[in-house]
């Protein structure tokens, strides 16, 4: 196996373990998006229309975001509370390669995460789960899960530097929600924060998702007036294209915070 | 004396010992941001709803103005037991001669002033962003809410604190009951919306009372309209603040005959 694949297995075998080793670990990333989407789907229990749509699969992209935007940044601070931070520096494998491992670990639970979030919804609030067409949901939700790992990495370069990365996690968790259009469509934001939506991987993937489970959403996707299979593919074109960009950017970004933590030798005590 | 003594040091030092990495801009940027994501979701949540009012917009934002207090009052309060694990300072809190009361409830009261400045900047970006409507307000009563609110709800921060000491991971407890309040409290919807059998839960909350008699407040109610409600509040916390601190002495004791104090 090439180095960087073995590098990436092994942080993502060694998350696994860490979170098989202490599974209640799982709760911070799952509370907020199942709590929102009980109050959503609370608040929209005598609405007609896509609402509960909505709600449920917003709450389960809320689970994968939120799992990995917690996982990335806390990723450094666990390994500085460890005091195991600088032999992960010091290791002759990349940096990036390790927290491409983990934030792998992390999209994977945070698919549970949203798998929780769907069994909530169907089995606690009797919204009906049928999806119009299986595979391409399929396609959708990995591209999408990747999409979000890419962001994660993004994030955690940032992170590396930070003291307060677990702050900026909390903080950036439902900004995020709110940005994406995770629970409404992003029409009912302030037009100023519409770019930073079209620059966020995971808000075409949530329309194509949702564009994959009912083709009466089209009329509210992005790309309304085009068919669902069409407007389903310029959303996952889209979004591959983001995503190639995040992990151009990780790249990036990685060589120059561990090029800088190396020289200003404050990559612990940042 | 000594036992204000103290209070006030156990006030000081647990907030310091937990905040005291975090530079004042960020702290201050996270205020922010916290205050003004939640409440901007449930309200965006609120308006995607056919045929929203501002009357809901307005119930949603004064609900989530208060529950913000619950940040510092409940999560950072039930941390003080995580951070007193990890940093491996509870052998010390325990072998101090001081008197336990003072020290156990002092260290939440920092939080509780920092729970009135995150609900100050929430009802400002209620006022000035959604337009919650504060010209019927009668601000002596809601400002009694509002404080009442972040005492008793550091009680029961302290309630759930105790408790977390019985177990390795009192983040887990921080998460769960910070955001299990949004869906028991009428932070968002009415009570009265929860399943029957769930909804008398939602009176052991302090949080429950202190949004009921805020938003009467913010209707025009005054003081003494509010009382029984705010009376009703004071005697919740009260109890929750207690139970925090016999199950404190009680974690206590049997630390000193286990020895387990970190490693539960």
């Amino acid at each position: 196996m090439p180095q960087p694949l073995r590098v990436i297995y092994s942080a993502f075998r060694m998350a696994m373990l860490h979170w098989m080793a202490d599974p209640q670990w799982v709760i911070p990333n799952i509370i907020a998006p199942f709590v929102f989407t009980t109050v959503a789907l609370t608040l929209f229990k005598n609405s007609s229309g896509p609402l509960g749509l909505y709600a449920v699969l917003g709450g389960g992209m809320m689970g994968m975001w939120g799992n990995t935007i917690y996982s990335s940044g806390f990723a450094i601070e666990f390994e500085k509370w460890q005091g195991t931070l600088e032999e992960v520096i010091a290791a002759p494998s990349k940096l990036i390669h390790v927290i491409t491992g983990r934030a792998i670990s992390n999209a994977f639970f945070g698919l549970t995460n949203m798998v929780a979030v769907l069994l909530i919804a169907a089995v606690g609030f009797q919204i009906p789960l049928g999806i119009a067409d299986p595979l391409l949901f399929t396609v959708s939700l990995v591209l999408t899960l990747l999409s979000v790992s890419a962001l994660g990495l993004v994030f955690a370069s940032a992170f590396v530097l930070s003291r307060s990365a677990q702050a900026l996690t909390n903080g950036l968790e439902t900004p995020l929600y709110i940005i994406s259009g995770s629970m409404f469509p992003i029409a009912l934001l302030p037009f100023w924060i519409h770019p930073a939506a079209y620059i966020l991987g995971p808000t075409w993937g949530i329309d194509a998702i949702r564009l994959a489970t009912s083709s009466q959403y089209a009329s509210q996707s992005f790309w309304a007036g085009m068919s669902p299979n069409t407007a389903l593919l310029l959303d996952l074109t889209v979004m591959v294209a983001i995503t190639v960009a995040y992990a151009l950017i990780a790249v990036a970004l990685f060589k120059i915070v561990e090029k800088r933590a190396r020289i200003t030798g404050t990559m612990v005590q940042a | 004396m000594n036992n204000l003594k103290v209070f006030f040091s156990s006030a000081v030092f647990s907030f310091r010992a937990q905040f005291d990495w975090l530079n004042p801009s960020m702290w201050l940027t996270m205020k922010l941001v916290l205050s003004l994501s939640q409440m901007a979701f449930f309200v965006f949540v609120g308006l995607f709803i056919p045929g929203s009012t501002p009357s809901l917009i307005s119930f949603i934002a004064i609900g989530n103005a208060l529950q913000s207090i619950s940040w510092n009052t409940v999560f950072s309060v039930i941390n003080i037991t995580g951070h007193d694990k990890w940093d491996g300072t509870l052998p010390l809190v325990l072998a101090t001669p001081a008197h336990r009361l003072p020290l156990y409830i002092g260290r939440a009261m920092i939080h509780v002033l920092d729970g009135l400045l995150s609900a100050a900047i929430s009802f400002f970006f209620a006022a000035f962003i959604f337009g919650v409507d504060f010209s019927h307000t009668d601000a002596l009563a809601l400002a009694v809410a509002v404080v009442l609110t972040a005492f008793t709800m550091a009680g029961f921060g302290l309630l759930i604190g105790g408790f977390s000491f019985f177990f390795r991971n009192p983040m887990v407890f921080a998460n769960i009951f910070t955001f299990i309040l949004l869906i028991f409290c009428g932070v968002n919807f009415p009570v009265a919306s929860l399943p029957t059998v769930i909804q008398p839960v939602s009176y052991i909350f302090p949080l429950t009372y202190g949004i009921t008699a805020a938003r009467n407040a913010v209707d025009g109610q005054t003081l003494l309209q509010i009382s029984p409600t705010l009376a009703q509040q004071i005697l919740v916390g009260a109890a929750a603040m207690i139970m925090g601190y016999l199950l404190f002495r009680l974690f206590e004791n049997s630390a000193r005959k286990t020895g387990k104090i970190e490693a539960i």
